[in-house]
């Protein structure tokens, strides 16, 4: 059996290993995706106060660190019993809304689109920001970190600080907004609506317009027909902050809701030998393996099975874009995976609509954006939906508020399973008997997964400077017989 | 002339942390007003963008060659960065620190002209800690010390 190890993926959070190991007759006969995982973090947590954990937890990971404060706050009113007044709500999810728009548009022009708009083929030293940059003009570079730079003034407006906000506390918040703040914030948000109907545009010109790309996405190489989840508010619309979250069958039937303190009547872990991640599956439907299909209790947790999970968008223009991806691509649900980045860019335009939304209701500027807690603290759990899944915090305290106990299942742990199965096709399909295993094919393999925006363990604990991607070939024995290396 | 000095990982990761620790050791000792001394945990685009408005940079980070002791200093510009090193240069998120510099020049953003890396090797990076591990906790002192020259030989060349 030879072995194929891609070592480490390029352009994913944290460090990822992918081993194809083939059979005599040169065909993919099974694929492991192993990762380390950042240890010791529950342990971390217990002794310390339960409001320390929104700063705490903020510092997992540099990627999405606002998901992660959004979520421990929220558990940390759940602990405390505590109803947030409607203006820190708001003001939570305005942050919340201008962080999406930074995190979406960084993935889908850095990490997701060069596939797209240089080609998957694009030599590996051109399928970067600088290629795009050169191919679509440096005006889209402007318009990106324009994108980056007015997320991030919002979030340090009500978060506090740029990238690791700290002012979410049990019962609300730690500070509200100005009227200047919230003039500015509108203003911010308008141009963030604009640039996403652009992206919009970009992507239908160039990908849409394109049959070949269309044709790979469409595809069933990238296809995998499995439960969708996300969080929806009470009309069943698409929700970042608040709400249950939906669960959908392959056949697009909704199967239930649940709340996030009902997470463990529907959500359990399986356990594989061969790495420490645990698989999370839809406990009523049970673990039936790495297998697709309407009795495999695996589920995805991305921009694609949020739209699946909803019945719209609430804002118009994203509603309108929502309808369009469904009447383009067949009706719901879609399970074709390489559709996310076309779902995270009508998501990108929902959190920009909902931000000026936010930004110019009349309480945004009230005083009203804490209450203090008075019940005794217990237990609580709080999930958001992280650019990368459903993210949840779950937290025992004692009498003290104490942490005494921690579980968290963070966005791209939902995805494990997907993701395995999805490089497994990937590699079965590009690589067989007589094919030489070029560049070209192990980044198609890594397009199966990078479509999902995995992110492990901690974003801050980033990759060398320059990248290598090194390509390990095995024999049967286990000798190294080729290695290829490339740097991008 | 306008410096950064930048502490740069993960304060809650064990020796990941370690920029951070040097870094406010050397605020302690710095007092010129052109120096600016911060702590970062953030790679690729976001480091880059911090690094606006400085003429010059000094990071701090962890490095993991695997190919030198726990605790070894090292010192480099940022263009000979050993290419298999893992450090907090790139965001695999997004993408490497040149990457992103090439792409803020582009755009005309004002970005240090000269960029200097401090490592500490280090391996202890994936346990949530507060601590660092006893070689790169010994090693802090030397990597401020090498910090402070680098510092002198700037003030050196561009007296204020």
């Amino acid at each position: 059996m030879q072995r194929i190890t891609i070592d480490p993926i390029t352009r994913l959070e944290g460090h990822g290993k992918i081993e194809i190991f083939l059979d005599e007759h040169g065909n993919v006969a099974n694929t492991y995706f192993q990762i380390p995982e950042l240890r010791g973090f529950e342990r971390f947590c217990v002794g310390r106060p339960i409001e320390e954990m929104p700063v705490i937890t903020g510092r997992i990971c540099g990627v999405c660190p606002e998901a992660h404060h959004m979520a421990a706050a929220k558990a940390a009113d759940a602990v405390y019993h505590v109803e947030i007044p409607r203006t820190a709500k708001m003001l939570r999810e305005l942050l919340y809304s201008a962080f999406y728009v930074a995190d979406h548009a960084t993935h889908f022009y850095v990490l997701g689109g060069p596939d797209f708009v240089m080609g998957p083929d694009a030599p590996v030293a051109e399928r970067n920001i600088l290629g795009v940059i050169h191919k679509v003009g440096l005006q889209v570079a402007g318009q990106v970190l324009q994108a980056r730079k007015a997320g991030h003034t919002v979030i340090e407006m009500i978060g506090g600080r740029k990238v690791h906000p700290c002012t979410s506390i049990p019962g609300g918040l730690s500070k509200g907004i100005t009227k200047e703040q919230r003039e500015e914030i509108e203003k911010l948000g308008r141009w963030a609506v604009e640039f996403a109907q652009f992206s919009l545009q970009l992507f239908n010109e160039i990908v849409l317009g394109n049959k070949a790309y269309v044709d790979l996405i469409l595809g069933d190489i990238y296809t995998h027909r499995t439960y969708s989840i996300g969080l929806v508010d009470e009309n069943n619309k698409v929700n970042f902050y608040d709400g249950k979250v939906s669960v959908v069958d392959p056949e697009g039937k909704r199967i239930g809701k649940y709340a996030p303190h009902e997470y463990t009547d529907w959500i359990a872990e399986h356990v594989e030998p061969w790495t420490y991640l645990k698989f999370p599956y839809l406990k009523k439907i049970g673990w039936k393996g790495f297998v697709d299909g309407k009795d495999s209790g695996v589920y995805f947790a991305t921009p694609l099975s949020r739209l699946n999970a909803a019945d719209g968008m609430a804002t118009p223009l994203a509603q309108a874009e929502y309808e369009k991806f469904y009447a383009t691509l067949g009706g719901k649900p879609v399970h074709q995976r390489l559709a996310i980045h076309w779902a995270r860019l009508i998501e990108l335009l929902y959190a920009a609509e909902r931000w000026v939304e936010l930004a110019t209701d009349p309480e945004i500027t009230s005083d009203n954006f804490r209450v203090i807690p008075t019940a005794t603290p217990t237990e609580g759990v709080g999930i958001v939906e992280a650019p990368r899944g459903t993210l949840t915090h779950h937290y025992w305290t004692d009498e003290r508020g104490i942490v005494t106990k921690a579980n968290l299942i963070v966005g791209t742990t939902n995805n494990y399973a997907p993701i395995a199965m999805s490089i497994k096709k990937a590699a079965q399909h590009f690589i067989k008997q007589g094919v030489v295993v070029s560049e070209g094919i192990l980044n198609r393999v890594e397009m199966a997964f990078r479509a999902y925006d995995p992110c492990f363990g901690c974003a801050t604990h980033s990759l060398p400077g320059q990248m290598p991607l090194e390509v390990t070939v095995r024999d049967a024995r286990g000798n190294v017989v080729e290695v290829l290396k490339q740097f991008c | 002339m306008k410096c950064l000095v930048l502490g740069l990982g993960n304060p809650l990761l064990g020796d990941d942390g370690v920029g951070w620790r040097v870094a406010e050791q050397v605020r302690e000792r710095v007092t010129e007003p052109s120096i600016e001394i911060d702590c970062h945990a953030g790679g690729g685009l976001s480091l880059m963008e911090r690094l606006i408005g400085y003429d010059r940079a000094l990071i701090i980070d962890a490095i993991n060659t695997a190919q030198q002791p726990q605790g070894t200093v090292t010192c480099f510009r940022l263009e000979d960065l050993p290419s298999r090193a893992a450090s907090h240069l790139a965001s695999a998120h997004e993408t490497t620190l040149s990457t992103a510099l090439r792409v803020g020049r582009a755009m005309g953003a004002a970005l240090p002209a000269e960029i200097i890396i401090v490592a500490i090797e280090a391996q202890n990076v994936y346990d949530f800690s507060e601590t660092l591990s006893p070689a790169v906790a010994r090693a802090v002192p030397q990597a401020v010390e090498r910090v402070i020259q680098q510092l002198s030989e700037w003030l050196r060349k561009e007296p204020q």
